[in-house]
């Protein structure tokens, strides 16, 4: 089975510097996958140049883009505009912000289905109800301002999904929310997945929303993939350094209160000054001079596990 | 020993043009004992931040009393107040906005001792080294600005600055909530070795369970401008005695694949009502999974149940075996 999104060796630069270097990924129907990285390590421009949505300062260096098999790259911007909304959707971490603040909930909703009147009025209320919005018919009239912050996100969520898209990239789409609410949006997005078939490319900053939702994992750093495989393996034997420092530096439910974290020395590279080699290198606990010199490659490591560590083999 | 910090019967209520007045607090009371660090939880719009800006006299409450280290601040002159806040430092969430972009760290860090006249000259600049280094910074940093430093350094000179008057209680509000989280755990880190190493009270404000089990040595949950349940850190994440603390316990995602999707869930039916319009009765019963026709009717007592101080009706059941089966 062709992926819904297969994304290749995806480059993306900011002047000379490369921000994204060589990103791979892929996506089934029906699957999470989990883009997870710290702030300034690529994940959400990743997400926009998947939908031809780069700003202008950004271009694409090199790499593939293919939605259901068919080149984006190689498309011209008015076929792209006809696919965006109908086979790829993206949502955001704030809901008002994306919403028109000038239109009704309705007819936001109703537009991205391209029907009119009786049959857009049904299809909207329909969806309304599947993304768990009590009351449908009322909130059709309603203006963004009138809504929570879970009740926004679950438009935003309606709008992306009403037209059945192939894929949906949903860019911290929990962030802003509460925890009650966090929960029962992540448990929307995983019913959608399995029972439309939708396949979503999450990105977050949250462990803890990727232990709960996604199939698999790529985690980035600075631009590139350090690790990528099923999410079990991801949690349980990391075989990036980063991945391992970034799970132990997280307090849990479940440990010693007070004990130390384990902490990353110094802090993620500016684009400008990214290595050539392993741009994890300065803060790397298992450093040696190969990691100076050559660019880790992302290496099999059984069970779907890749990983671009040249010390692999020896993170705990 | 008289405690570093109490809170009693506290309200805020914020007048509307039309309508009833906004309740973000409304009533509540805790102490805090030298050397402790209290947590305080809730979900947006629950009133925590209103709460810590009343403690440190920035929000003029509409009732209740606010006693930091012996000193009424509510009502107290520009003089008491001046004197009260030498003894309460705050921290909020971004040290980008919390910093003076056109002063150098060493100002920034040295402006209370000089403001106090407590040092100047040499003396100052050997206490604001000092400072730097307690929070993890060198003494160079000191001539630099704070665009010349990343947000978990900013969030440190923060503190340094928090510290310089060794207060008795320090306010944090979502101190580490903009922050990355290999940053974050070195501001943990921080805040837990000052603990040990200062004796300070601390009130630690998060939206952030697993911070706050982390850094705090009790726990306050606030729903709707009250308290829900008050009970040491341990306590409270072993057994809940509020079916809202619990519920809030379990929408966590834990970062552990297995027991995150083996976790019961415990869908909070809606949305937060408003404090405008808070539910008669039980303020949670709108969205709690327990409720009986009491709750709808009844304001629960604030009441002793185990460890726990809470307010619910029924706070016996919500450790009981079958809470999450249907028709309970």
């Amino acid at each position: 089975m062709i992926p819904a999104l297969d994304v290749r060796d995806l480059s993306l630069a900011i002047g000379g510097a490369r921000v994204v270097d060589g990103v791979s990924f892929a996506v089934r129907a029906g699957e999470v996958l989990a883009l997870v990285g710290e702030s300034g390590c690529g994940k959400s421009i990743t997400a926009f140049a998947a939908m031809r949505l780069l700003p202008r300062a950004v271009t694409m260096t090199g790499g593939q883009l293919l939605l259901e098999g068919n080149d984006l790259a190689a498309l011209p911007e008015s076929r792209m505009r006809r696919l965006r909304g109908r086979r790829m959707s993206m949502i955001f971490q704030e809901p008002l912000a994306a919403l028109d603040p000038l239109s009704t909930v309705g007819t936001q909703v109703a537009e991205a289905t391209g029907l009119r009147g009786a049959a857009a009025r049904e299809a909207v209320l329909a969806m309304l109800g599947e993304v768990g919005i009590s009351d449908p018919a009322r909130r059709i009239r309603q203006y963004p301002f009138e809504l929570s912050g879970g009740m926004a996100q679950r438009v935003m969520i309606a709008t992306a999904l009403i037209a059945r898209p192939a894929v949906l990239l949903a860019d911290e789409p929990t962030t802003a929310l509460d925890v009650t609410i966090q929960a029962q949006i992540l448990d929307l997005l995983r019913r959608l997945a399995a029972e439309r078939g939708t396949a979503i490319v999450l990105i977050t900053h949250d462990m803890g929303v990727v232990a709960d939702i996604a199939d698999r994992v790529a985690v980035m750093y600075a631009g590139r993939i350090a690790e990528t495989g099923p999410v079990a393996r991801i949690f349980a034997a990391p075989r990036h350094p980063y991945t391992a420092l970034l799970l132990a530096a997280l307090p849990r439910l479940g440990d010693a209160p007070k004990a130390a974290l384990a902490v990353i020395p110094g802090q993620v590279p500016l684009p400008s000054a990214f290595s050539a080699a392993c741009r994890f290198a300065d803060r790397c606990p298992l450093v040696t001079d190969r990691c100076r010199q050559e660019p880790p490659p992302l290496r099999e490591m059984g069970a779907d596990q890749l990983s671009a560590c040249w010390h692999a083999e020896r993170v705990r | 020993m008289t405690a570093a910090l109490t809170v009693a019967d506290l309200a805020v209520h914020y007048p509307v043009r039309h309508g009833p007045p906004v309740r973000a607090v409304d009533g509540v009371s805790f102490t805090i004992a030298p050397g402790e660090t209290l947590g305080l939880v809730g979900e947006s719009g629950c009133g925590k931040s209103t709460v810590s800006k009343s403690v440190v006299g920035l929000q003029a409450p509409t009732r209740g009393s606010v006693v930091v280290d012996g000193v009424e601040i509510v009502g107290a002159d520009r003089r008491t107040l001046r004197q009260a806040r030498a003894r309460m430092q705050m921290v909020f969430q971004d040290p980008a906005t919390s910093l003076d972009p056109r002063m150098t760290i060493g100002a920034a860090v040295g402006e209370p001792l000089l403001v106090r006249g407590l040092a100047r000259g040499q003396a100052l600049r050997d206490r604001v080294a000092g400072l730097l280094a307690e929070v993890g910074l060198r003494p160079e940093h000191a001539t630099r600005y704070p665009h010349q430093f990343s947000g978990g350094q900013r969030q440190r000179i923060v503190i340094a600055r928090a510290l310089a008057l060794r207060p008795a209680l320090l306010v944090c509000d979502e101190p580490v909530s903009a922050l990355d989280v290999s940053v974050r755990a070195q501001i943990l880190n921080l805040l837990v070795e000052l603990q040990r190493g200062l004796g300070m009270a601390t009130l630690f404000v998060s939206h952030d369970l697993a911070v706050v089990r982390h850094v705090c040595d009790r726990v306050a949950v606030m729903y709707l401008g009250r308290l829900a349940e008050l009970a040491p850190r341990d306590a409270l994440f072993a057994a809940p005695r509020h079916p809202y603390t619990r519920a809030l316990l379990l929408a966590v995602p834990e970062p552990d694949p297995a027991a995150q999707r083996a976790k019961p869930r415990v869908p909070l039916a809606g949305e937060i009502p408003s404090p405008a319009n808070p539910p008669p009765g039980c303020r949670f019963h709108t969205r709690c999974p327990m409720a009986r026709a009491p709750c709808r009717e009844q304001e629960p007592a604030w009441r002793q149940v185990g460890e726990s101080m809470v307010a619910c009706h029924f706070a016996e059941e919500v450790n009981s075996p079958g809470v999450d089966k249907p028709g309970c």
